[in-house]
């Protein structure tokens, strides 16, 4: 139901219209005179406004003008008096919509009342698209600007370089990677270089034939090629390439490359090697604060033997003390000697020397542990094995590593019965290769055992071991050239190769 | 001859060490390098005292530590455990092998941990063997 205003200063006109205006449907708001009008309209404001022009005091001109001001959007329409053609047209050309002539009759004032409707309903019609358009075309903008700079943000925090050309080859997009890669800054490169001054020749040459050339429309993929791409200081940077061509439905529109640094990707290799070595180190610290414990224990056991025997004047007692002390300083230095050899990357120390002298100088030296733990050691030396170049230190250490392992190995045997045999046999495998075997028959290793025994700081040795034996040996061993390795059997026990490469005068 | 005290445990040095602390107290040592020699010389020499070790080749201690205490022969001597590990594990561990074996078994006349100096060791031993 929409709102009229009508102003009118014969009581008659109004209420005649009114009535016919309110059979048509119409909330009718009736005034006596333009200022009344007016005051109704600001409170209202009605869509439609119906004004007598002649009126005493603020008259119909006036009228227009006020609501056009206050409500453009306000359809007016004026009655005019008989031969006020003069005023029709100027109220036309203020702004109103229509005008009729008194007397006013039913129809024209029908028609002139359509006639307003219908432009109102187009102008609400319009501001509604044109609101809709605004909000969708202030959305799509947004959305666009969103996913423009979410792919920038992609682009630039990749790792890798990437460089993409347009369709004739010339940059439009250098990410950081490929400014780290090449030297050139963004600025540099985009819009001012093109994939000649960046890529290799061949490498150019085909990007551009898929690009213009012959092999237009082809399939083109580089799959990580390793080349060498040239930077702005003239160096020669090693990357691994990945390419294609880029299409948009069937028409070329540029290439994109992306480039590794190979330099980045073997330092990280690096640096991860490094640092699992120092956490291998960090993991044995709590191995070691035990083995520690028990050689401190020994040292301070010691001196408290040598120190309750001299004051008790027994001089047995003190050589037994001594011997404590002694034996455990000695454990110290080799638990410490381990932990910095397996720490740092060491040269074999190079010299002529005889294999089998020192593989029997570690059988001498372990015989009364052997004794002690009920083990009979048996030599088989190679006597056909001459002079040899070898770190004769470092392999003393493997060989005795390995034989006291096989002694322990024999102490936790759980048969009690079993005769325990420790053999160490030397022999020249062909002309290049020396091997060093030394077996047991103790309590051998199970497949998860010795899945460990030489990737991690493990001991099965309880309290007694630090998990750096075998490791150090094994470090020893590479170090030379050589290899180890280990056969066993639960209950059986366990035989260690070592194989040395024969070299000439080092 | 003063009281036997047994000593077990596969170190030499903490052997010699405990030894000598018994002897500079009073006492008579016995030595055993591992489960089965001990039982053999506690059956054999009847100690009034033996110190055992936990962590051990062959028998470890805390088998042994269950044979003493289930002997109606063997269970008032009283032990002295001294070990590299800590006394809650080892409780633990005798708690787990009741839930299997049955029988419970009580706390060791004392527990200490190494490495003990030499005046808490015969200050346990005094106290125990008076």
């Amino acid at each position: 139901m929409s709102t009229l205003l009508l102003i009118d200063d014969e009581e008659g006109i109004r209420k005649v219209l009114s009535l016919s205006l309110r059979k048509d449907g119409y909330q009718v708001l009736a005034a006596e005179n333009g200022e009344k009008g007016l005051g109704a309209f600001r409170q209202n404001l009605p869509p439609i406004v119906l004004t007598d022009i002649k009126m005493p005091g603020i008259d119909g001109i006036e009228v227009l003008k006020r609501v056009k001001e206050i409500a453009p959007d306000t359809e007016v329409i004026v009655i005019t008096g008989h031969g006020d053609i003069e005023l029709a047209i100027q109220s036309l050309q203020l702004g109103a919509s229509d005008f009729i002539t008194k007397p006013v009759s039913d129809e024209a004032l029908s028609i002139a009342l359509k006639r307003a409707e219908q432009k109102l309903e187009m102008k609400r019609r319009l501001k509604e698209y044109t609101h809709d358009l605004e909000s969708m075309v202030k959305a799509a903008t947004e959305e666009l600007r969103r996913r423009y700079e979410f792919e920038d943000k992609l682009i630039q925090s990749s790792i890798d370089g990437i460089v993409a050309t347009n369709e004739k080859g010339s940059v439009v997009i250098f990410n950081e990677g490929a400014s780290r890669i090449f030297g050139y800054s963004r600025l540099e490169a985009i819009r001012r270089m093109d994939i000649d001054v960046l890529y290799p020749t061949e490498i150019a040459r085909e990007i551009k034939e898929g690009l213009y050339g012959k092999k237009y429309g082809e399939e083109h993929i580089f799959r990580w090629k390793g080349i060498n791409v040239k930077a702005k200081d003239g160096q020669e940077m090693p990357v691994r390439f990945s390419g294609a061509i880029l299409y948009e439905k069937e028409e070329v529109v540029g290439s994109v490359g992306f480039l590794q640094d190979i330099r980045e990707i073997k330092r990280l290799e690096q640096e991860l090697i490094e640092s699992e070595r120092l956490a291998a180190i960090g993991q044995t610290v709590a191995g070691l604060a035990h083995c520690v414990k028990n050689i401190l224990y020994g040292l301070k056991g010691g001196v408290y033997v040598v120190n309750t025997a001299l004051k008790s004047n027994n001089p047995e007692q003190l050589n037994t003390g001594w011997d404590m002390v002694n034996r455990n300083i000695g454990k110290v230095s080799d638990l410490v000697m381990d932990l910095l050899n397996y720490s740092k990357e060491r040269e074999p120390d190079y010299q002529r020397c005889f294999l089998n002298t020192i593989a029997g100088e570690v059988c001498d030296l372990m015989e009364l542990a052997a004794q002690e733990a009920g083990v009979k050691i048996i030599r088989n030396f190679d006597q056909a094995i001459g002079e040899v170049t070898l770190d004769p230190k470092g392999i003393h250490r493997c060989v005795l590593n390995l034989v006291s392992n096989a002694i322990d190995a024999c102490r936790f045997d759980l048969d009690r019965k079993k005769d325990c045999v420790v053999e160490v046999k030397t022999a020249l495998e062909d002309k290049d290769t020396v091997v060093i075997e030394v077996s047991d028959n103790g309590c051998g290793m199970d497949e998860e055992v010795k899945n460990k025994i030489f990737t991690s700081f493990f001991s099965t040795k309880g309290g007694a071991g630090t998990g750096l034996g075998l490791l150090v040996t094994q470090k020893i061993i590479k170090e030379h050239g050589g290899t180890i390795t280990v056969e066993s059997e639960p209950g059986k026990g366990s035989t260690f190769a070592i194989r040395l490469p024969l070299r000439e005068n080092v | 001859m003063g009281k036997k005290v047994l000593v077990v445990d596969d170190d030499a040095d903490v052997r010699t060490f405990v030894t000598t602390v018994v002897e500079t107290n009073g006492y008579t040592p016995i030595v055993a390098t591992n489960g089965e020699e001990a039982m053999a010389k506690v059956r054999g020499d009847k100690p009034d005292l033996i110190v055992l070790d936990v962590l051990m080749p062959r028998e470890s201690g805390i088998r042994m530590y269950r044979e003493l205490k289930t002997d109606d022969t063997l269970k008032t001597i009283p032990v002295v455990i001294l070990s590299g590990i800590a006394k809650r594990t080892f409780l633990r561990s005798q708690a787990a092998l009741t839930e299997f074996g049955g029988q419970a078994v009580p706390e060791p006349a004392a527990y200490l941990e190494k490495p003990t100096e030499p005046e808490e060791l015969a200050g346990t031993i005094k106290k125990i063997l008076g």
